[in-house]
């Protein structure tokens, strides 16, 4: 049965994984605000004020608990403490960075997008696509898209895969650099892109980097 | 094995009819035989798109019962493998449909001896809209970026729950259980398919049980039309979050699709759009969504019940 949005956690609510990175729980808030706002053309006319005043309020209180660390642990705490969540899932909140790809291996719903994602690739060949897709060294968000698109990869499946959000892989993807995370994060989107895509890691991150130099430095 | 797409939505004009022609057109020229049915009685104008300017038959043969089976008025196009039921010449408008003249008019719907039948529907929620878009295994809504057709089509999603829910509990007979309260709170408007739920489940908790099962199992895929510059992009893909979130979870972004002045050029030339155009963005993307749609497995049961 679903879950009503009012019983979700805030991990939930927000759409992020256990272990997210305070870069990507930013990212979801934003990416929230922007369905759930007044002005929001997709929701404006499914709610009523009322019922927008509820959920803003409680992504607002998801966020400003997981944003800040000491809150955090305690909210964690209380999830393992209901049941919801068990002790071994929860990694250390200190060094936090994106979600390697291997941890996202163990969860379940990544990893039968992972397998969709490996099926597709293996029926299409990627080592011929890329080849032909990226011939420079230097490698642009066109470049990995069109990649993606002939492998016939959607962005929601990376995504499901990654948990890179939408909108970094649209800004990664559309050379969006206004829009694109700070660069440690940046490199480690890139290697989890590449690595779901069975793609040289090195040279992608290269190429991408020497990219948005090229066309900004 | 068949498969029935309906393609609705509550917004007039929102692209269905372009749209049913150019994925039926898609999905001949792989040759499959596909047959497009114009439902959109009374105001019918898919024929426009498949450049048959005064089909000779139609739909209101078989409902004059001057024909006994509705595939003998189905028309070849110029497109091989694909055929057109039409509705230019029926004089009725949905609303005038006589209950047992639809209960036909879907049951030989359902026995259309094609690979694939397309349901073009017309504007607005009257419940005979919704009967046919509920005909099909999986059904496919069109909308477009403006405040007014969003409007719609959350109305019209939300009318299709309710029907759905409506037509499987009289079908199981315990309609009664809720009805008074139903009918009490849709006085003051349309009733949240969500709230229904709530009734029954206070009512008879097993029962709500499986009729929200069968709420969540219905598969609904979403067009954004006529899409113009960079930011509409995400909003198909919003949509259809907030449509898993706060409604039922089976609505998936099938495509988004670009405005094309071309459109209406490929009318005015005779020539059906996708392949008078088939390297513009608007053509791709069509193609796309066609391939989805074949691809894809529902994963969930479909509408049929
Ligand atoms: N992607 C597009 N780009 C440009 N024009 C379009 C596009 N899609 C549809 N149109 C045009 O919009 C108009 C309305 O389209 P269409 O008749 O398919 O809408 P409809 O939803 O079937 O309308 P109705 O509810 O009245 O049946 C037509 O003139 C069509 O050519
Ligand atoms: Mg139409």
């Amino acid at each position: 049965m679903v879950k009503r949005f009012k019983d979700l956690n805030y991990y939930q609510l927000l759409q992020v994984s256990l272990n997210t990175s305070p870069f990507e729980i930013r990212q979801a808030y934003k990416n929230m605000l922007n369905i759930y706002e007044e002005s929001s053309l997709a929701t404006y006319s499914f709610f009523s004020s009322d019922e927008r005043t509820e959920i803003l309020a409680k992504v607002e209180e998801a966020f400003l608990t997981l944003i800040d660390s000491k809150k955090r642990i305690a909210y964690d705490e209380k999830l393992v403490n209901i049941g919801e969540v068990s002790r071994s899932m929860l990694k250390d909140h200190e060094h936090k960075k994106a979600t390697p790809i291997y941890q996202i291996n163990k969860e379940k719903t990544g990893s039968n997008y992972l397998q969709k994602i490996r099926r597709k690739i293996q029926e299409k060949g990627v080592k011929e696509l890329s080849n032909l897709i990226i011939k420079d060294d230097v490698i642009s968000g066109e470049d990995l898209k069109n990649l993606r698109e002939a492998l016939g990869v959607e962005v929601e499946e990376i995504f499901q895969a990654t948990k890179i959000s939408p909108t970094v892989l649209q800004a990664i993807e559309g050379n969006d650099v206004a829009n694109l995370p700070p660069s440690i994060y940046l490199k480690s989107f890139l290697k989890s892109y590449a690595e779901v895509l069975q793609l040289d890691t090195k040279r992608i991150i290269q190429g991408y980097l020497t990219n948005i130099e090229e066309d900004h430095g | 094995m068949k498969k029935i797409y309906s393609i609705g939505g509550g917004k007039g004009g929102s692209g269905k009819s372009f749209i049913a022609a150019s994925l039926g057109a898609l999905f001949a020229r792989e040759g499959s035989r596909v047959v497009l049915v114009d439902l959109d009685l009374g105001a019918s104008n898919l024929h426009t798109f498949l450049n048959l300017k005064n089909p000779p038959r139609g739909l209101d043969e078989f409902i004059d019962k001057k024909i006994a089976h509705l595939e003998d008025v189905a028309l070849a196009t110029s497109v091989q493998n694909l055929y057109l039921i039409s509705s230019a010449r029926c004089s009725l408008e949905v609303a005038n449909l006589f209950y047992a003249q639809k209960k036909k008019l879907i049951s030989a719907i359902e026995n259309l001896p094609f690979d694939y039948v397309l349901l073009d529907l017309g504007p607005g929620t009257h419940f005979n809209t919704l009967d046919f878009f509920l005909t099909a295994s999986e059904g496919v809504f069109v909308a477009t970026p403006e405040p007014t057709a969003i409007e719609n089509t959350f109305r019209f999603i939300k009318s299709i729950y309710l029907r759905k829910l409506k037509q499987s509990l009289k079908e199981a007979d315990i309609w009664y259980l809720c009805r008074d309260e139903i009918v009490a709170m849709s006085r003051n408007g349309l009733t949240s398919p969500i709230d229904f739920i709530n009734i029954l489940v206070k009512k008879d908790i097993e029962q709500g049980k499986i009729f929200e099962d069968l709420l969540n199992g219905l598969k609904l895929r979403l067009v954004m039309n006529k899409v113009r510059g960079q930011i509409r992009e995400n909003l198909g893909r919003q949509i259809v979050e907030v449509c898993n979130r706060h409604l039922y979870p089976g609505f998936d972004l099938l495509e988004t699709i670009n405005y094309d002045s071309r459109v209406y050029d490929a009318i005015l030339s005779k020539q059906i759009f996708i392949g008078k155009y088939p390297y513009t963005k608007t053509a791709v993307a069509l193609q796309k969504a066609a391939r989805k749609l074949k691809q894809e497995q529902p994963i969930a049961i479909g509408l049929e019940s």
